[in-house]
């Protein structure tokens, strides 16, 4: 099943609040562990277009549009739950798992940023 | 006595005192690793500290190559991304390593194991890196063969029979996600090791360890390792700056310096455009990145450097590039390459300039680098956006990370170059750190042809100090594994569609070639054993920089084989 990409976005968007307890959690340990600001959650660490630049893009390349060390993701005929589950798991020797990585927001993120491909 | 009787004295007693107190065997192993060319051995991943990839055999020459045909074949298990890496040869057992840090010891001569070793990995963490679980040589001394784990250890096996000596933990790979893949390096009683980093929002550092046991000595971090260098740093950037040494340096006996290069600063792309020095997500220089340093093995103690690359805002290395140490008009200079295409030649007593030239025709990224200081001149600094016209080279660089060779005979310098060029979106991004890092690439980007051309490699024979081309091969495909010279008077190049080329070392004419089924991204090596010279390459596909090969040229690299991989070793038929 396709999840609508107005829900997946909204979802995407309120996450931080739904998820407000175990991300206030996430940010004590963080600030503990390095002083830097930036490591510190907020609403923007869950921008799916961020994180693809920051991390996805090196092996899925023009922001997902084409296809590189990693498949093309944009219009891709897989389902979310494919999706979700790939990034969650990874594929050895050729793709990182980021299911204890990510939250399940961000990763929802991820997928919304997906979603909104043009080619 | 004057000051030249009592110098020549004290070097004769300093000679003495060697000989009496140095055994017979570890002034054979300094000798071999000292000398230009390697012999019947390949002691060490860049054939001796000379960094020359070239041996000193001529059994198989010029003349009798078109004899050359497989002697043995070997087939490491869990091959996954290929294999990457360079096998050492000494007495006549070879040695690799392959994926997860497996080792085999083989008979040089009929290809029989002698021993296998299988560390036992942090399995969930290597699922989750993105540079593994690949390995790219291994090192030998003290009786020990050394190797690297990419979850953070540096281990030793008793050389002769792969019994484990000693394990020693020296990165928290689980917070920092990566580990080693290079080649660690021997040096004296040290065994010296560099972590991956670049786009990995760490330190990136360096070690040295005690080869006998394994206790870690000192840690020299290539990002913010002085206080100098940390003022290069804006704000808190230093902690989360990318750097480290990914692949082998190599030793400077007679100025006792370590030799290595380190990596790009994170985030690869940065967005502070021209004002980078004050604005952005790294402001300042970025020391020690894309530089090259010289350390005290004893002390990791930074000796002097030089910055190829000054606030690398392109990802352009300077961990890939072998140190070609020869000396010339009564200079001793050392030869370095660097990942944007050009190579640098320095002094080797103190890291200055000397000369700097291009290697590769499509490189924007600076309009030239001055030969004289090696100042970058019309660098071309991104801002936030679409960068018009696209970047060049592309990330996977002018230069990979394999060797280039050098024939001490002919005095020619065999490098391969890659022309590409990559469209470009740089994005502003923020380190994530918790609970482990990720990579900090801010940018998106596809790798595309030149302007002149279709994307190709090539490999030409030059002056290494002056960069004058006596001959040039073009290759539809980029080569990327190792370069090998010999006394022969050949020039090995493994290529990337699976076949192995000879060519004469003067002239650049094919004498012979070899379809070894797969892509080769790895070491090539020679040696001899029971009297007989062999030629060694590991073929085996599925690299970083070969996973682009399927978008960029679809066939043959859409249908070959990855995660296998075999070590194929010629000889002379009979």
């Amino acid at each position: 099943m396709r999840i609508p990409f107005v829900i997946v976005a909204s979802l995407a968007i309120i996450w931080p609040w739904l998820s407000a307890a175990s991300f206030a959690q996430q940010s004590t340990s963080a600030g503990a562990a390095n002083p830097l600001p930036q490591a510190e959650a907020s609403p923007n660490d869950i921008e799916g277009g961020q994180m693809f630049a920051t991390t996805c893009g090196f092996c899925h390349q023009d922001g997902g549009r084409h296809a590189g060390k990693g498949p093309k993701l944009s219009k891709s005929e897989r389902s979310d739950e494919y999706l979700i589950e790939r990034i969650k798991k990874g594929k050895v020797g050729a793709m990182p798992a980021y299911g204890s990585v990510f939250t399940d927001g961000q990763i929802i993120a991820i997928l919304a940023y997906i979603r909104g491909l043009d080619d | 006595m004057t000051f030249q009787e009592r110098y020549l004295v004290g070097c004769a007693a300093l000679a003495v005192a060697a000989l009496v107190t140095v055994s017979p065997t570890r002034a054979q192993d300094a000798a071999a690793l000292n000398a230009e060319a390697a012999q019947n051995d390949w002691p060490t991943y860049h054939g001796t500290y000379k960094s020359y990839h070239y041996s000193g055999l001529d059994q198989i020459n010029a003349g009798n190559v078109k004899n050359l045909e497989i002697a043995w074949m070997h087939f490491p298990e869990r091959a996954t991304r290929g294999i990457q890496s360079t096998p050492l040869a000494i007495g006549g057992v070879l040695y690799y390593s392959g994926s997860y840090s497996r080792v085999w010891a083989l008979d040089g001569a009929t290809g029989k194991t002698i021993w296998s070793y299988a560390p036992e990995l942090d399995e969930e963490l290597v699922a989750k890196q993105t540079h593994s679980p690949y390995n790219r040589g291994i090192a030998i001394g003290h009786g020990n063969l050394y190797v690297g784990t990419v979850d953070g250890r540096l281990i030793a096996l008793d050389v002769k029979t792969g019994k484990q000596q000693w394990d020693t933990k020296l990165l928290d790979s689980k917070k920092m996600t990566v580990g080693f893949t290079g080649a660690p390096l021997v040096v004296k009683d040290m065994v010296i090791i560099g972590a991956q980093g670049g786009e990995w929002p760490h330190r990136g550092p360096i070690f040295g360890v005690d080869g006998k046991t394994g206790q870690k000595k000192w840690e020299f971090f290539t990002v913010a390792g002085t206080e100098e260098a940390k003022a290069t740093w804006g704000g808190d950037s230093w902690r989360t700056g990318g750097g480290g040494g990914w692949m082998p340096g190599t030793y400077d006996p007679e100025t006792n310096s370590v030799w290595w290069g380190t990596g790009n600063p994170a985030p690869l792309y940065d967005w502070a455009g021209a004002d980078w020095k004050k604005s952005g997500p790294r402001p300042g220089d970025n020391l020690y990145t894309t530089s090259v340093i010289a350390l005290d093995p004893d002390t990791g103690k930074l000796k002097f450097y030089h910055q190829e690359l000054p606030h690398d805002a392109w990802d352009f290395d300077s961990s890939v590039g072998e140190f070609v140490m020869i000396d010339r008009g009564g200079k001793k200079l050392v030869v370095h390459a660097n990942k944007g295409g050009h190579i640098f030649v320095y002094d080797r007593s103190n890291a200055k300039i000397e000369n700097v030239w291009p290697l590769v025709k499509n490189i924007n990224f600076v309009k030239s680098i001055d030969p004289k200081t090696g100042e970058l001149i019309g660098r071309r600094d991104l801002p936030e956006g679409k960068v018009e016209p696209p970047l060049c080279p592309a990330i996977m660089g002018g230069i990979s990370w394999n060797s280039g060779a050098y024939n001490p005979k002919n005095g020619l310098f065999y490098r391969i170059g890659q022309e590409w060029c990559m469209e470009l979106t740089v994005e502003k991004t923020t380190p994530i750190l918790e609970p482990m890092a990720q990579l900090n690439i801010g940018a998106t980007f596809k790798p595309v042809a030149p302007p002149d051309g279709p994307a190709r490699g090539h490999l030409s024979a030059r002056d290494p100090v002056t960069g004058a081309k006596k001959w040039e091969v073009q290759y539809k495909y980029p080569p990327l594994a190792s370069v090998l010279a010999t006394a022969g008077n050949l020039v090995f190049v493994p290529d990337s569609e699976g076949v192995v080329h000879a060519y004469n070392a003067d002239t650049g004419e094919e004498l012979w070639s070899r379809n070894n089924g797969m892509g080769h991204n790895a070491g090539i090596i020679s040696y001899m054993a029971g009297g007989k010279q062999y030629i060694a390459v590991p073929a085996g596909w599925g690299s970083l920089v070969s996973d682009e090969f399927v978008a960029l040229f679809g066939e043959p690299f859409k249908s070959m084989t990855k995660n296998t991989g075999a070590l194929v070793v010629f000889t002379l038929r009979q």
